[in-house]
């Protein structure tokens, strides 16, 4: 990572509507050998993944170590990490779509592409964690024959809800953002590869119609997609803070869980688009003022979460149920079975975005790099903390027990990896990663003489 | 030529290339004030200056589609949880109620978005005439999605081509053609 072309301040637009078609068109050519490699490393990750659920359906669910008491172990943890990613994708392109924030432009198409991969991504997760795949279908709403009514009162019911809409409200304003940068895809291309863009593009031509409807309608995606960054996360937090288990029924588990989700999503952004920028040589679109913007995102959160932590042990402690003093004391002894994993986790969410507060630190590539990599390790190790510890070290002493994944749990949580990896690598060379029209918009329009009066 | 013959005259396709913002606004404004109708503008992007000077302030009717999706997801989150819970009457503990509007209110959240996201694609779908692969041939031109600004007429009455032709040309257009001639293919760049 070069540090000469890493310049801070917004970055040198391109100086007319047809230099930004060919930057981003340029990308679709020929893969490299190092694309090349990583897809197959990614797809290569994601049929082990296939493997080991092979191995949980022939042989059910013993292969994993999910059992009483800690019967959500790493299928529901990497879940609700999954759905965490996503939501910096829907924050940047739909709240800051509405505030006119200027520095999404370059980052929201990869972002909201990021949100639909990872929430695909999550989806998996409740039908691997039910063993009986085939009977997947039990979790929607249906009036059935068995006389088995589903409970709205339920918060798994909920989610249920919160999720599929979620993802496809995502999936649609991500794809109608992308129709008229796919139409210029379908005009510079020929042959077989022309007529699957001009399918997609579902014949765009840019008429003052068009644009106008189009418009309208983009707006009101966003209004309604921008209450989901809030509530689907506080959903999921519900799927907790509705149950009697100590470590979990907590009222501020909303805008903890929220808070989290944006600063793992901030990250992973940061993560996928700072290799995508030097290996597509998009500098121009994306750099610094883009980079330092989502790490200050990161420190607001972190500030948020690290609050959230420190409130958690002093209602604990102020509650005086012994129960919640128990289990909060638990996880933080560092002699625990769990207390590595607590640590871990104030590290990597409190204490390594931290560094973000100099502006050198948050300016440096290589940092940002860094910084980012841990914080998802760090937010995968929070969900792992909560839901793990609280259901190891349960009411009853006689269950308790130290649950560790099995290598099948690892092998899927890897697959996971290169599911999302797959999709979004796939992602990169075919459609465009960077919003070409709003690029666009960014351009002083061509004029002859003055736009003065019109 | 009769009067007869010149209204039985098939109508012509007439097109304009600018490359320049404000020209294309002083074409769509003389266009405007002479009176002549039927015209298509194309742009490689949403402007401002283009949407003000066609549509005066009007807002689209898509919101409306958003308003009714809103609603309708709305009534069916409330009937969807209520009925089924009345469908299975269990008498709970604690005088709770079967019908519980609290839990089931994220329930009808999660419906009244999804309901006005759906409605409001189908509503982008009607306005904006999607999918457009019927749309007259002259309607698509690769250099309007490259960086250029166009105005199509693709039913003009022949008796009207040299005016509007000429207020076209006058306005800065770089290219005007007519008949099969607006029909173009640029050079592929890839």
């Amino acid at each position: 990572m070069a540090t000469d072309v890493y310049t801070s301040g917004e970055p040198n637009r391109p100086e007319s509507y047809g230099e930004a078609n060919r930057d981003i068109i340029r990308v679709l050519l020929k893969p490299s050998v190092a694309y090349l490699a990583l897809l197959a490393m990614s797809v290569a990750t994601m049929l082990y993944g296939g493997w080991c659920w092979y191995q949980q359906i022939r042989w059910g669910m013993g292969v994993a170590h999910i059992t009483h008491p800690t019967m959500w172990g790493v299928y529901i943890v990497t879940f609700v990490f999954w759905v965490g990613i996503g939501h910096a994708g829907t924050l940047i392109s739909a709240i800051l779509f509405l505030v006119r924030s200027r520095w999404r432009t370059g980052v929201y198409r990869a972002s909201e592409a990021m949100t639909v991969f990872a929430v695909m991504t999550a989806l998996l997760f409740p039908v691997l964690h039910l063993g009986r795949v085939w009977q997947n279908y039990w979790f929607f709403p249906y009036p059935n024959q068995r006389q088995l009514w589903m409970n709205f009162k339920s918060p798994l019911m909920w989610d249920v809800f919160a999720i599929s809409t979620y993802f496809t409200v995502s999936a649609i304003f991500f794809y109608v953002g992308c129709v008229p940068d796919i139409a210029i895809f379908r005009d510079h291309s020929k042959g077989l590869v022309k007529r699957v863009y001009g399918l997609l593009s579902l014949g765009w031509r840019g008429t003052h119609r068009q644009w106008h409807h189009y418009m309208a309608a983009y707006g009101f995606f966003a209004a309604l997609a921008a209450p989901l960054v809030l509530s689907v996360h506080s959903v999921v937090s519900w799927d907790f803070a509705m149950a009697n288990t100590a470590g979990w029924h907590s009222t501020i588990f909303p805008p903890y869980f929220v808070a989290g989700a944006i600063l793992s999503g901030c990250a992973m952004v940061i993560s996928l688009l700072m290799p995508m920028t030097y290996a597509f040589g998009w500098q121009k679109y994306v750099n610094t003022w883009h980079f330092e913007s989502l790490a200050k995102m990161c420190i607001l959160t972190s500030a948020i979460l690290t609050y959230a932590y420190s409130m958690e042990y002093f209602v604990g402690w102020y509650s005086q149920n012994p129960y919640e003093q128990a289990i909060f004391f638990w996880r933080a002894d560092p002699s625990a079975d769990y207390g590595w994993a607590f640590y871990l986790m104030v590290f990597c969410n409190c204490v390594a975005p931290a560094v973000w507060y100099f502006p050198a630190m948050r300016r440096n590539p290589w940092v940002l790099f860094i910084v980012a990599a841990i914080i998802n390790v760090g937010m995968w190790m929070e969900r792992f903390n909560i839901i793990v510890s609280s259901l190891a070290h349960n009411f009853d002493p006689a269950t308790w027990w130290y649950y560790w994944p099995s290598w099948v749990e690892w092998g899927i949580l890897a697959g996971s990896a290169g599911w999302f990896c797959t999709w979004f690598l796939l992602f990169c060379k075919t459609l465009p990663a960077v919003a070409i029209t709003e690029i666009k918009e960014m351009i002083p329009p061509p004029v002859k003489g003055s736009l003065e009066g019109k | 030529m009769s009067a007869t013959a010149v209204a039985a005259a098939p109508p012509v396709r007439i097109k304009a290339i600018y490359e320049h913002l404000d020209c294309l606004l002083t074409g769509i404004d003389r266009l405007k004030k002479a009176g002549i109708e039927g015209w298509t503008v194309m742009a490689p992007l949403p402007r401002h200056e283009i949407e003000e000077i066609i549509y005066e302030g009007r807002p689209s009717p898509v919101r409306w589609w958003t308003l009714t999706g809103g609603i309708t997801g709305l009534t069916i989150g409330l009937l969807l949880t209520s009925l089924t819970a009345a469908q299975w009457p269990m008498i709970l503990p604690g005088g709770k109620p079967v019908v519980a509007l609290v839990p089931y209110a994220v329930v009808m959240f999660e419906c009244t978005i999804l309901g006005g996201a759906l409605f409001t694609t189908l509503g982008a779908i009607v306005h904006c005439g999607l999918p457009g692969f019927f749309l007259d041939a002259a309607i698509q031109d690769p250099r309007v999605t490259d960086a250029s600004f166009g105005i199509v007429f693709t039913h003009a009455p022949e008796s009207d081509r040299q005016r509007i032709t000429e207020i076209l040309t006058g306005a800065g257009a770089v290219e005007v053609t007519t008949g099969d001639d607006t029909i173009y293919e640029v050079p592929n760049h890839a």
